[in-house]
């Protein structure tokens, strides 16, 4: 049976101008790529519905300014998102360092229990790579991260690296998204007062599929 | 105006009010909270939450409920968490319960004690008279009630009167701070935190709360139904399943033989089992109650006669008078059964009654829908339109209540596969009994299947529309003398008919057998069997998995390409040169690029009080675009005084980011670049008498430094400094040469253009004597006086003046208070003004008209003046004017 609710987030995408946040999400959801730069000069959002366990997560991914004049007026974007991809070049030295400036303000920004990923962009380039993949293995340990590299040229890790970071911001509010769900079930069990057998078992097969 | 309150969900008789509290800090105790009113919960009553349908749900938010009852309204924000939508359940339910018992209005009886208000005690009555309510009376708290929540409990020993007001003041004092919430019953009103920033700018207010979408994305579900519906071949396949439909009218009887002959006659076990009965009881009870002790017994019978090489469940039992009918799966198949519902509709007397009709049983079996219906349609020979009719009025009545609240529901024929069966009760017309024994004999069905009414019916498409039925190959069912297969030998000796029949419709159903069964001789008809071989969709989950997703997919490029979109003309903007009380503009073309029409407007940003700097306005700063149309935003700059000062000194800089926001879309970023040129417009005193050059020839560097000096150091002790700026001399210097005589002087506006040559002229010193009219150079002279960051008299004196103003010596003495190159200034054009009134037949001044003038000039108020402080100003400066006081 069709579920009767989504679960909406919303994600942000971090980063230096020009480590490609914009070929990131237009890969995520249109799987397009347009290896042409023009800098992102705003706020731009796409939406993506992901299933997961079952569950139709319905995620709005906002696309940040990465240059450096913008980033004061980015900030007050951080605390609407209960997710963010902070996302480098591997192919620039300083777009890796800057990671731990674009850490700091997240956690000065951003609401206490934001998840955060660590996305090591343009794979593809590896004869350009500046930064070690051990490197951002390291740096993603240190802040307690998942890290992914990936490549919106070759579409390598992209769904994986969103699909991860809608998971962990499922987990991350598991025990709201519980009791909500309960009460939306109430209101159900109300509207079909005919097909016990029917209701129960879906929500059991939900709990089951979704949390366990 | 937004305060804190509890709200506590109160039971008493089973009658529920909501109690408003104020409270006390984070209210541990029972004398921490107050009663402040009372909400009755009566079918008045209602919670709504206050979303519009088309804003995105976010996590994290409040959750804003509007409370309306019998005699006003209040909206309520409630923290995001789980135990507030608990809460709101509880509320919920609570009224649910008052709708739901009509006849029982609620009396609330027991709030009476908590009513009977404590005068005086206002405080608590106008916060919420303010919040929209005249309902409040106060009473000391007690707590009869059953408390939702523990934290409630707290409250039990205050039984006591008289609460202190003061405390309540406190209260009401501080509605700034937030206050902590105990989860639990305990509710905020909270107040907006100044603290939230993001939230007060105005495109993030309506971003509201849940993490799951509440119906209105039920819109969402329903297209992607529709979609897979669409797309069901790509991802099901047929597979068959063998059903066994069985009709018998047992005409009353009791079971009294086995009925494995009719269930189980075939070798294979089917996987379903239909079996309809008619006329299972004919007593009076069972008409007008609806009750009959036949149904277990038939239901016994049915269960033990089914096929004993499988096991079969009941699904679904449903029984109308009479008629029922029962369904049995294999047990193997029971999973994937879902959606059962089962229907009533009586045609018999009145057309209403059970005595005739239809009973139905629904169900999804993997991903077909199947309907059985069984019927019992009207009797006798010549009523064949009257069957006809019952057909037609099954068909319409026959509703089953949708599982998806939002579809409408669902009719018998809306069904992939309809199977009806039952005592139809069409016989063998325009043929005698002799006839119709004789054929029967012959075994000439054939023949006798063109007398058949119902055959003939269906042939002129007047009854069963696309059904089909299989080739009868046994004797007529009706009717035999009861216990034998004997033709009716009583008096109506009646004509032997097929009156029990099994028909279908929809795809991929092919009959394996349709027989009678002789053997059962319990009722006056035989019972009737059929198998069906039924092709039922199954789902590939790969290819269901893949379909959804595109469906999925698809629905997300939509919403997507919906997302409200434009395109700038240009998103950097240069302002060159920009001077003081130069106007300039630019235009920004925005072209709504995308697929809906879109609002913008430009937001606020993170800690700043306005959009963008003082000293620029986009013109129009909001408004609407049709989807293909254009609007021109024009963004212009003006320096006046207020903004003169920082940018002459460099502390700010003709440079600001705007946000453009399309509502519910992206922002666009706005870069405003550009360069000041100084001025001794808006330039200190101090710092101009340093000046010995022009402003523009010198470096900001230095006009800062200077600037800064004449903040903290006494002018008169740097060296070199004029005794007034030379800019002042100047433009008072042409008008003491030139405008002595000059007619309206001051009073005559100059020319704009004008201005800014005189103004260039003074801070260029190019060329060497003013340009323009004699009323140019004067309004260049007030409008000096006016951008002067600290007026001549400055501030702090401001006061001292305004209490003297009627003694010349005390005016006198504030006047020489001054510093050394104020005192100039205000020395200096007081003896020009009086040099001027010299010449008032010539130029029609008088001292009242200059003190007017220059008073708002030389004494500028801190605050906002009024009426009488002016006339102080003026009467100061008017002991200048009329007398040399220096």
């Amino acid at each position: 049976m069709a579920k009767q609710y989504d679960v909406l987030f919303r994600l942000l995408l971090l980063g230096d101008s020009g480590v490609g946040k914009t070929c990131l999400l237009c890969r995520f959801t249109d799987n397009e790529f347009h290896p042409s730069h023009i800098s992102t000069i705003g706020v731009d959002f796409k939406m993506k519905t992901l299933l997961i366990d079952g569950i139709k997560v319905r995620i709005q991914i906002w696309d940040t300014a990465g240059q450096e004049r913008y980033q004061t007026i980015t900030k007050q974007y951080y605390r609407r998102a209960q997710g963010i991809f902070l996302v480098y070049d591997i192919t620039s030295e300083r777009s890796f360092q800057h990671i731990m400036k674009w850490a700091s303000d997240v956690d000065e920004y951003a609401p206490d229990n934001i998840q955060k990923i660590l996305v090591g962009n343009k794979s593809d380039e590896e004869e350009k790579r500046q930064v070690a993949t051990e490197q951002g293995n390291k740096l993603a340990m240190a802040y307690g991260m998942d890290f992914f590299e990936t490549s919106a040229f070759t579409n390598h890790n992209i769904t994986e690296s969103f699909t991860r970071l809608a998971e962990q911001v499922l987990v991350a509010n598991k025990k709201d998204l519980d009791l909500l769900r309960m009460s939306v079930t109430d209101e159900l069990n109300l509207a079909a007062l005919e097909e016990e057998e029917g209701i129960t078992d879906g929500t059991d097969a939900t709990e089951k599929s979704c949390w366990c | 105006m937004v305060v804190s309150r509890l709200l506590g969900l109160v039971e008493c008789t089973k009658e529920h009010a909501l109690f408003v509290f104020t409270h006390r800090r984070m209210a541990i105790m029972g004398d921490d909270v107050t009663l402040d009113g009372i909400i009755p919960i009566s079918s008045d009553f209602a919670v709504v939450e206050v979303t519009s349908p088309d804003e995105l749900v976010v996590v994290g938010g409040d959750t804003r409920v509007m409370l309306n009852f019998e005699d006003g309204e209040l909206e309520v924000r409630l923290p995001f968490g789980s135990h507030s939508r608990l809460f709101l359940s509880e509320v919920n339910r609570a009224w649910c319960n008052v709708c739901m018992s009509p006849g029982t209005a609620p009396k609330f009886e027991w709030l009476h004690k908590y009513r009977r208000a404590t005068k005086g005690q206002s405080v608590v009555k106008e916060t919420l008279e303010h919040l929209g309510t005249t309902r409040t009376r106060i009473s000391q708290h007690k707590n009869t009630g059953r408390s939702l929540k523990t934290d409630f409990r707290a409250l039990e020993p205050e039984d006591q009167s008289g609460y202190s007001g003061p405390d309540l003041q406190s209260i009401e004092a501080s509605p700034d701070r937030q206050r902590k919430v105990k989860p639990g019953g305990w509710e905020d009103l909270k107040p907006e935190g100044r603290d939230d920033l993001v939230r007060h700018s105005s495109h993030t207010a309506s971003n509201k709360a849940t993490m799951l979408a509440m119906p209105q994305f039920g819109l969402r579900d329903n297209l992607i139904r529709c979609e897979l519906l669409k797309n069901e071949d790509v991802y099901t396949y047929l597979e068959n399943f063998n059903f066994f439909l069985g009709t018998y009218n047992v005409n009353g009887q009791t079971p009294k033989e086995s009925l494995h002959p009719w269930l189980s006659s075939i070798s294979t076990p089917p996987d379903m089992y239909c079996v309809g009965f008619q006329e299972l009881d004919l007593s009076k009870e069972a008409f007008f109650f609806n009750d009959t002790p036949k149904e277990t017994e038939w239901l016994k019978a049915v269960s033990e006669g089914l096929h004993p090489n499988a096991k079969y469940a009941l699904v679904k039992l449903v029984r109308l008078v009479g008629i029922m009918l029962l369904f049995y799966v294999k047990k193997e198949h029971a999973e994937h059964i879902s959606e059962v519902e089962a229907e009533t509709v009586g045609t018999g007397v009145m057309g209403r009654m059970g005595n005739k009709g239809a009973v139905a049983i629904r169900f999804r079996f993997h991903n077909s829908d199947i309907c059985v219906v069984n019927s019992h349609l009207a009797a006798h020979t010549e009523e064949y339109e009257r069957r006809n009719q019952d057909y037609k009025d099954i068909c319409s009545r026959l509703l089953f209540s949708s599982h998806h609240p939002n579809m409408t529901p669902l009719t018998i024929m809306k069904h992939n596969v309809v199977l009806w069966m039952g005592d139809l009760n069409y016989r063998l017309s325009d043929l005698d009994v002799e006839n119709v024994k004789e054929l029967i004999a012959k075994k000439d069905f054939e023949t006798l299947h063109t007398y058949d009414q119902l055959k003939r019916q269906m042939d002129e498409e007047a009854v069963f529309v696309g059904f089909e039925e299989g080739a009868i190959n046994f004797l007529p069912t009706y009717k035999y003398d009861t216990g034998s297969d004997q033709w009716d030998t009583s008096e109506k000796c009646r004509v032997p008919a097929w009156c029990d029949r099994i028909l279908w419709r929809g795809k991929h159903v092919h009959q394996l057998h349709y027989q009678s069964h002789m053997t059962l001789k319990t009722s006056d008809h035989k019972p009737v069997s059929s198998i069906l071989e039924i092709g039922i969709k199954l789902v590939n989950e790969e290819a269901y998995k893949k379909t959804f997703e595109e469906i999925v997919r698809s629905l997300d490029k939509m919403e997507n390409e919906c997302i409200p979109s434009v395109t700038l003309s240009r998103r950097e903007f240069q302002f060159k040169d920009v001077k003081f009380m130069q106007h300039q503009a630019e235009t920004l073309t925005l072209y709504n690029d995308g697929q809906v029409p879109c609002q913008f407007e430009f937001i606020q940003k993170l800690d700043e009080p306005t959009y963008c700097k003082p000293w620029l306005t986009a013109n129009p700063n909001k408004g609407f675009i049709a989807q293909g149309g254009t609007v021109d935003i024009d963004l212009e700059v003006f320096v006046n005084r207020s903004t003169a000062t920082e940018l002459n000194t460099g502390r700010q800089q003709i440079e600001d980011i705007l946000v453009l926001h399309l509502e519910r879309g992206k922002d666009y970023f706005l870069s405003v670049s550009g360069n000041y040129l100084p001025s001794c417009f808006g330039s200190p005193i101090q710092t101009l008498c340093q000046l010995r050059d022009p402003i523009r020839d010198m470096s900001l560097e230095n006009i800062r430094v200077l600037t800064s000096l004449g903040d903290e150091t006494s002018v008169s002790t740097i060296d070199n400094a004029l005794d007034i700026p030379k800019e002042i001399w100047q433009m008072v210097d042409h008008l003491y040469r030139n405008a002595t005589k000059q007619g309206e002087l001051f009073q005559q506006p100059g020319l704009r253009s004008e201005f800014q040559e005189i103004r260039d002229c003074l801070d260029t010193g190019m060329p060497d004597s003013l340009p323009g009219s004699n009323h140019s150079v004067a309004e260049a002279l007030l409008l000096f006086l006016d951008a002067l960051p600290e007026p001549v008299v400055p501030f702090s004196l401001y006061q001292q003046c305004l209490e003297c103003c009627s003694n010349p010596s005390q005016c006198k003495k504030v006047v020489s208070s001054l510093p050394q190159c104020h005192k100039n200034v205000f020395n200096y054009l007081a003896a020009f003004l009086r040099e001027l009134l010299k010449h008032s037949a010539h130029n029609g001044l008088d001292a009242n008209i200059l003190a007017t003038i220059f008073a708002a000039l030389l004494l500028r108020s801190p605050t906002k003046q009024d009426l009488a402080e002016k006339r102080k100003t003026q009467e100061f400066v008017q002991h200048f004017l009329v007398q040399d006081l220096s």
